[in-house]
């Protein structure tokens, strides 16, 4: 049984990337053996307002199916950057990511989130690692739970990654040809979403910083891209349901993208693409 | 054949309208409000029906952009009209439907015997606009605002960045796509394969119809002059196929390649301000005042579709709402003598038309066993529309009613009592469509 460590706040992630940028990593070559687990979690009314500006969810609709990812994210950031974590968090990528919401939870109940690390990886081009989140209720059911997989470019293959069980099939949308809607993708969402998330990734708040980590420029969160298209189709599905997200090139900020939508047996499908074609975000909704 | 409309009580009698000349944006009336252009074509109305000191049942008016300052716009207006100050007021908004929508609104009440006159009617400014400041402003002077001390209004006011400052200026984009209508209509005219020269010839017989309409008189007891404007001042009486043809695409449709870009700035409508109102009535208060009818208000539908993740054009509303109309009266699109189609961008109401002539589109989105079909096209927007007098987006419709009104008025005294029909379709953002029927 994997030892659970409880934390008894949230830890702050300025500090956590202050900590990876600074301190040398002993760049172990496996997964660290343990849960890290906060309890009594309460979601905040005004942090979820927030966040609902920035992403273009409805102020005092149901809490968004991607805001329990701001509840684990510091959680994932405080395992990825410990010294023995064998790859670095500053410049990461998010490749994946996989929520399945037996229900939205209630602003104000009482949650226990626990994060741990899975499925470290070979990658073409370096490493990948998944952080695998669950949100339980008061009665222990687990009623939000998610699969982060992130990328570090040129991160050494780690020991035994043959090993790992393959991933399920990436998502296929099937969308037409036609943009249901174009987003204009502000110069500042890095910093918006950043000022909700706590998710100061200088890849998305600088420029000089983006370029340093092999980006084109400063580019948007790729879990804000995930939550404006659940944005976009708020009131068109129901509360259990399991969204599986590919990123793709990352959109950079400022650009434009277009969103394609389409509704399909059980659920949605949908992409965001540029002008010219290229995938930036593939998505499949699926209802319970 | 027996009609749902024909189960009110009566029909609404159109008595007669005016309106100000409609003005390109940031033109002649950039310094007159909405309040000003709603009261200036009321006072014209007032004089024209001798109605000072009159309490109608309602006034019912509306402005798709609007000042917060403005929330009781219309009765503001008539305070400042010749009116009654007895006389009720609302103010309804359903984008280039409204003043559709403010007649259907007094035609119902005056068909039930609630209200026995009123007037309908929209005004819009883009040049007196709203402007906003930026959201990040907005909520950091909404949170000084409701700090109680004055470090608090201070520590909120800290949170001022530079960039914020920037206003906004109200664009006609929905917020939902984030395309502007002009690109969702370019969508819709390249999915049909709307051609370029059917869309400029559409807007040479608007601008001709309704230079012809002025000189015969047509509008001479429809509008009254304002701030100096006599006539529609977008009229281009001598607009040919020619010069329209060296015009460039202003709207792209995405997703699909540049060269399928057939949308000028002439053949789709500008900018414009305006205000147009309609007297409605009973036919009993009318003739106690010795007023004419020129017709009457039969039928409406207002139909809505989803344009957002629903594969449907913006403005492809009217193609559902019309059908529905035509079933419940018991009627054909062929069976009017006017068609009345507001001419949003040409490649809309050409969209519409191909449309209704296809069997698939009417079998699988109309659900109709056989299409609408077609239509004689030469009693389309006889007197001009939009692209010709501009689009005032909620003064329109309460320049299209009368138009109409007038039209089936002239013909019915020309070819004696047989029943003359004409056909409104007006397509409006967010989807929407409002259509109706009048007789004479």
């Amino acid at each position: 049984m994997t030892p659970t460590e409880t934390l008894d706040a949230a830890p702050t992630l300025g500090v956590l990337y202050g900590r990876a940028l600074l301190t040398a990593r002993s760049g172990g070559t496996t997964l660290p053996d343990r849960r890290l687990e906060l309890a009594g979690v309460r979601i905040d009314a005004d942090a979820v307002a927030d966040y609902d500006h920035v992403c273009g969810f409805s102020v005092g609709g149901v809490v968004p199916p991607t805001y329990p990812h701001m509840l684990a994210f510091p959680l994932q950031m405080r395992l990825m950057t410990d010294r023995e974590f064998p790859l670095p968090a500053p410049g990461m990528v998010h490749l994946r990511n996989v929520i399945t919401q037996a229900r939205p939870p209630e602003v104000g109940e009482p949650l226990r989130v626990a994060v741990h690390a899975d499925r470290l990886a070979a990658h073409p081009k370096g490493a990948q690692v998944d952080l695998v989140t669950a949100v339980t209720d008061a009665d222990g059911a687990e009623i939000w739970g998610s699969r982060s997989t992130y990328f570090v470019r040129g991160a050494p293959a780690p020991a035994g990654a043959d090993d790992v069980p393959a991933a399920p099939r990436e998502p296929d949308p099937r969308v037409g040809r036609l943009p249901h809607a174009i987003w204009k993708v502000p110069g500042d969402i890095g910093r918006r979403y950043a000022a909700v998330s706590g998710d100061v990734n200088p890849i998305h708040v600088n420029g000089l910083a983006a370029r340093a980590f092999g980006m084109p420029g400063m580019i948007a969160h790729g879990m804000w891209t995930k939550a404006s298209a659940l944005a976009a189709l708020a009131g068109r599905h129901g509360p259990a349901f399991t969204v599986d997200v590919v990123f793709k090139a990352p959109v950079r900020a400022p650009s434009t993208v277009y969103f394609h939508t389409a509704a399909v047996d059980g659920g949605w499908d949908a992409e965001l693409v540029s002008p010219k074609g290229r995938d930036h975000l593939l998505l499949t909704l699926r209802e319970a | 054949m027996p009609s749902a409309s024909s189960a009110l009580p009566r029909r609404a009698a159109i008595v007669g309208a005016n309106r100000i000349p409609f003005a390109r944006s940031n033109g002649a009336y950039a310094r007159a409000s909405n309040q000003d252009m709603l009261t200036a074509a009321l006072d014209g109305l007032v004089a024209r029906f001798g109605l000072a000191g009159e309490r109608l049942g309602e006034v019912a008016s509306g402005a798709v952009l609007k000042h917060s300052r403005d929330f009781n716009l219309t009765r503001e207006a008539v305070l400042g009209s010749r009116l009654s100050a007895a006389t009720p007021t609302y103010d309804l908004q359903q984008a280039c439907g409204t003043s559709l929508q403010t007649t259907l609104q007094v035609a119902n009440k005056i068909a039930l015997g609630q209200i026995e006159s009123g007037v309908a009617s929209g005004v819009d400014t883009t040049s007196d606009a709203p402007i906003e400041v930026n959201d990040d402003l907005r909520r950091v002077l909404l949170a000084a605002n409701r700090a109680t001390s004055t470090a608090g209004v201070l520590k909120a006011l800290g949170g001022l960045r530079p960039g914020q400052v920037v206003p906004e200026i109200p664009a006609n984009r929905e917020p939902r796509t984030g395309m502007a209508m002009g690109e969702h209509a370019a969508q819709t005219a390249a999915a049909w394969g709307i051609s370029r020269t059917a869309q400029d010839e559409i807007t040479v017989a608007s601008h001709r119809n309704l230079a012809a309409a002025y000189e015969r008189g047509f509008f001479d007891d429809l509008l009254t002059p304002f701030l100096g404007v006599t006539r529609d001042d977008n009229l281009r009486a001598d607009s040919t196929l020619e010069g329209l043809a060296k015009l460039r695409p202003v709207f792209k449709p995405a997703g699909y390649s540049d060269t399928e870009a057939t949308m000028t700035a002439a053949n789709s409508t500008p900018l414009t301000d305006g205000a147009a109102t309609v007297l409605l009535a009973s036919d009993e208060w009318a003739a106690e005042r010795h007023l004419p009818v020129l017709a009457h208000f039969v039928d409406a539908e207002t139909a809505a579709v989803d344009y957002v993740h629903g594969d449907e054009g913006l403005l492809m509303a009217p193609t559902y709402a019309v059908p529905r109309l035509l079933e419940r009266n018991g009627l054909t699109l062929q069976d009017f003598d006017f068609y009345e189609f507001h001419e949003a961008f040409a490649s809309t109401i050409l969209a519409t038309f191909a449309a209704w002539e296809d069997p698939i589109f009417c079998k699988e989105r109309l659900g109709l066993d056989e299409p609408l079909g077609s239509f004689d096209r030469s009693k389309l927007n006889v007197a001009g529309s939009s692209l010709a007098t501009g689009h005032p987006f909620a003064a329109t419709g309460a320049r299209i009613v009368p138009t109409l009104a007038k039209l089936l008025h002239e013909k019915s005294a020309q070819e004696g009592s047989d029943t003359v029909r004409g056909l409104i379709s007006i397509c409006a953002a967010g989807g929407q469509g409002v259509v109706a029927i009048l007789e004479v």
